[in-house]
């Protein structure tokens, strides 16, 4: 029997399933499908803008006491939880690190916009706009949904000082049509990464950081990335495109090994759609098959399905909302005319990404008179009320923080 | 809950967000020009496929091999798979088929030939100058590991002539075509288990599960052929009795894929889905109830499990695995790659050959990183064991003889029963 069922194997559920792992919980994760990571930029946002989108945040540390009473991370040991990803990310051979001085860094987004995040893996640390190295921006001439030009001229505009270059796609593939993930599977090799190399010789200045697409390697990144510097004698760093985004798939990779090390069974393509409680308690939960629906048995759970974007929330035409696997309650205004503002890009943000399910203290699901739904489940990430992980640019950082935080929990219960 | 109806493939089309994971994960683009990708070639292409298009605007979704990664990834549950076989059917009800596909469809046609007599088909077809005409004919891949007929006929000779253990719990079999005509091994370990376990096996009438039909475009044909096993297996389904499978990619269209495909829901196959098993499904779920002898005999060795795209897609998790952990000494080791390749009659095409061999790498590295001393691998679909012996030299054998072994039933290495060796 499994001490502990995680539904979701996106960034919330992993760290769930790792922290209550290696408290020594026989889990287990099911998910119905790859989680969000896939589309992420690989980096952790913890908190880029508060009280609206008008203001940026400088530290995320400073601000976190004035987050509201019910914000995930005034529940939690936030800070804590991003320390305790970054040793793991170390230990996984895909280090992260942040700015100096509790600050956030600032990068380059695919667009050439600058993006507060809080953490991000090393290869995109040279992008950190508060350097002053001129940039230049090279693209692949045929690779599709990445531009330099449009990236430099839009730094430029922020006075920061880049150009842009190109180099031919057969440097790294003798393919025509080839995704970002492809793309970097082929930079795998070592051959390629030589040529790659010599061709960004040409071309850079000195004294000039090379930014590139997101598309260093995947098995082999960091020898990629390594060979990229020592051979052109510049700084590099990557810049996440379109998705798929290597970064984020780099990142889901790193944490599914360091799942399976630890004997935590993922299986994916299984969608939870039902569960049989006994009174309080939660004896098993159901996923479709092309059969019969599979039961999964464990003496806990925990609920990491995302948010209304991500799934665990669903809603139809009529204005109904509900959390997709245990029907919790859900903070949600139930007319659909109070879900949204006028403006699409209103600074305030809307009210509809704040919704989802309330926790306690102890990350346990509540009702609207804060008991505890069921006596043995948990909650984590995007499914959880009170955050706008879209306004406050707090995502990763969310899902990390209450990953953790409701892993410790179930695994202690 | 959605209803089957809510997830009909068409419907999904419009769920697709272009995000490309599909394409990201697709064995078969990752190695050629050919396949553009799962997200161009279906929901992009299928665009362009609505009623009152002259024809289909594209042939490569010919190079789709049905192993359904695209759908397992999917997160928006475009059934991906399914939209390219309707539009490689499209294509086939626009320009026919070529013969050599036409065969393919009839392999239970063939075994049927074949199983006449057996040593004369496997001399006539399986010898260099036939299999290189039969490529140069009819483009049928000369390497490729096209079974062979079995020499000690089929296996449901051997079932009416066998003594049954008569009891009242029952099961039925179904065994499929590769089980009867090319390894009734499989078929006898599968009987000897489930009479270990107490039940008697009764054998239904059967027929091709249609699967060779569906990957080849043919869709009114594989038509005739579900709604015939529909009806043979209603009585069965009727009478709840459970019917298990031992090729789980027959369990995975009887269950499933027909009726998606076909567009075919209704309460008889509604019946039939909740009716069938994966025999090692079964097996588990006998496990879960306390059913499951463990008067196991210790198995020492390594055994490099790689589990089907067509056993993934059942969603079922991986209840081969579950089970064979039961066996004492037994050390089953679980490989991640993602199809082997051959997928279905994918690999046996000779302009797809190479492109299946170079799909399988990811699964032949893996069973050869498991040491010099293995001498099986195994998988729940015949077409994957056949496709890893080819690439390993491995013995390929089903979950199900090795657990007929470890119970003291089955000679693994001769695929005979100890009770028929004396």
């Amino acid at each position: 029997m499994l001490d502990l069922i995680v539904i979701g194997a996106g960034l919330s559920g992993m760290l769930a399933a790792h922290t209550a792992a290696r408290a020594g919980a026989r889990v287990a994760i099911v998910s119905k499908g790859l989680g969000a990571l896939h589309w992420s930029a690989g980096t952790i946002d913890a908190l880029g803008y508060f009280p609206d989108e008008k203001t940026p945040v400088s530290s995320p540390l400073a601000a976190l006491p004035m987050l509201a009473p019910n914000h995930p991370y005034t529940l939690c040991d936030a800070p804590a939880a991003w320390r305790e990803f970054a040793a793991l990310t170390h230990a996984c051979g895909l280090p992260y690190a942040g700015a100096n001085a509790d600050a956030n860094l600032w990068l380059p987004s695919p667009a050439g916009a600058a993006r507060p995040t809080w953490l991000a893996p090393r290869a995109q640390l040279a992008g950190d706009l508060a350097r002053a190295e001129p940039m230049l921006i090279v693209g692949v001439r045929g690779m599709r949904d990445f531009f330099p030009e449009l990236i430099a001229e839009n730094l430029r505009k922020q006075n920061h000082a880049a150009r842009a270059a190109f180099v031919p796609l057969e440097v790294i593939t003798a393919r025509h049509d080839s995704n970002s993930v492809q793309l970097a599977h082929a930079l795998d090799d070592p051959a390629r990464q030589l040529k790659l190399a010599r061709e960004l010789k040409k071309i850079v200045q000195r004294g000039e950081r090379i930014g590139l697409p997101a598309i260093l390697g995947l098995d082999n990144h960091p020898n990629a990335f390594q060979t990229l510097e020592a051979e052109t004698g510049a700084a590099i760093f990557e810049i996440p495109t379109l998705p798929p985004s290597v970064p984020g798939i780099r990142l889901n990779d790193a944490l599914r090994r360091e799942l399976h090390r630890l004997g935590v069974r993922v299986d994916v393509n299984m969608d939870v759609r039902g569960f049989h409680a006994d009174g309080a308690r939660i004896a098993f939960v159901e996923s479709e098959t092309s059969g019969q629906p599979l039961k999964h048995r464990a003496e806990k759970f925990l609920l990491a399905t995302g948010g209304i974007l991500g799934g665990g929330i669903q809603s139809d035409p009529t204005g109904k909302t509900w959390e997709a696997v245990f029907d919790l309650p859900l903070t949600i205004a139930p007319n659909r005319g109070d879900w949204f503002r006028a403006r699409f890009f209103d600074p305030a943000g809307h009210p509809i990404f704040r919704g989802g399910v309330a926790v306690n203290r102890v990350f346990q699901p509540v009702n609207a008179h804060g008991a505890p739904v069921y006596a043995n489940l948990w909650a984590a990430g995007g499914v959880l009320a009170h955050a706008d992980p879209i306004l406050e640019r707090s995502l990763e950082g969310v899902a990390i923080a209450t990953g953790v935080a409701a892993g410790k929990f179930a695994s202690q219960a | 809950m959605h209803t089957t109806s809510w997830h009909s493939v068409s419907m999904t089309l419009d769920e697709c967000i272009k995000c490309n994971i599909c394409t990201s994960y697709c064995p078969v683009a990752a190695v050629t020009d050919k396949f553009p990708g799962p997200k161009y070639a279906g929901p992009q292409a299928q665009r362009f496929r609505e009623s009152g298009q002259i024809t289909s605007p594209d042939v490569w979704v010919d190079y789709c091999s049905a192993c359904r990664v695209c759908n397992e990834v999917c997160p928006s549950g475009v059934k991906i798979a399914e939209i390219n076989a309707r539009a490689k059917a499209q294509i086939v009800h626009e320009r026919g088929i070529p013969l050599r596909n036409w065969f393919f469809g009839r392999n239970e046609i063939l075994g049927r030939i074949g199983n006449l007599a057996p040593q004369i088909a496997n001399l006539g077809f399986h010898n260099p100058v036939s299999r290189l005409m039969a490529e140069k004919i009819l483009g049928v891949a000369r390497h490729a590991p096209i079974p062979h007929w079995s020499t000690e006929g089929n296996f449901r000779a051997w079932f009416a002539r066998r003594e049954k253990l008569r009891a009242e719990k029952k099961v039925a079999y179904f065994h499929g075509c590769s089980t009867n005509y090319y390894e009734p091994a499989v078929g006898k370990a599968a009987v000897a288990v489930l009479e270990h376990l107490g039940y008697e096996v009764v054998l239904p009438p059967q027929n091709c599960c249609a699967l060779p039909m569906l990957n080849n475009g043919e869709f009114p044909a594989a038509e005739k052929l579900f709604r015939s096993n529909l009806k043979k297996l209603a009585p069965y389904v009727d009478r709840g009795l459970p019917i298990v499978g031992t090729s789980t990619s027959c369990v995975l269209v009887l269950r499933e894929e027909a009726t998606e495909m076909l567009d075919l829901e209704n309460a008889q196959t509604q019946a039939l889905k909740a009716g069938m098993w994966d025999i090692s499904e079964w097996l588990r779920e006998r496990l879960e109830q306390g059913e499951l002898p463990t008067d196991f005999r210790e198995l020492q060795m390594v055994v490099p499990y790689h589990v089907s795209c067509q056993a993934r897609a059942h969603r079922m998790g991986r209840p081969g695995l579950d089970v064979l952990m039961l066996i004492p000494g037994l050390d089953v080791r679980e490989g991640n790659a993602k199809c082997c390749g051959l997928a279905g009659t994918y690999g046996y095409k000779a302009e797809k050959y190479d492109i299946a061999m170079q799909v399988g790498e990811d699964a032949f590295r893996f069973v050869r990183a498991q040491g010099e001393g293995v001498r099986y691998v195994t998988a729940d679909s015949e077409i994957c064991r056949w496709q890893l012996e080819h690439g390993t030299q491995k013995l390929g054998r089903h979950p199900v003889e090795i657990l007929a072994a470890a119970y003291g039933l089955y000679d693994l290495d001769r695929r005979q029963l100890l009770a028929e060796m004396k």
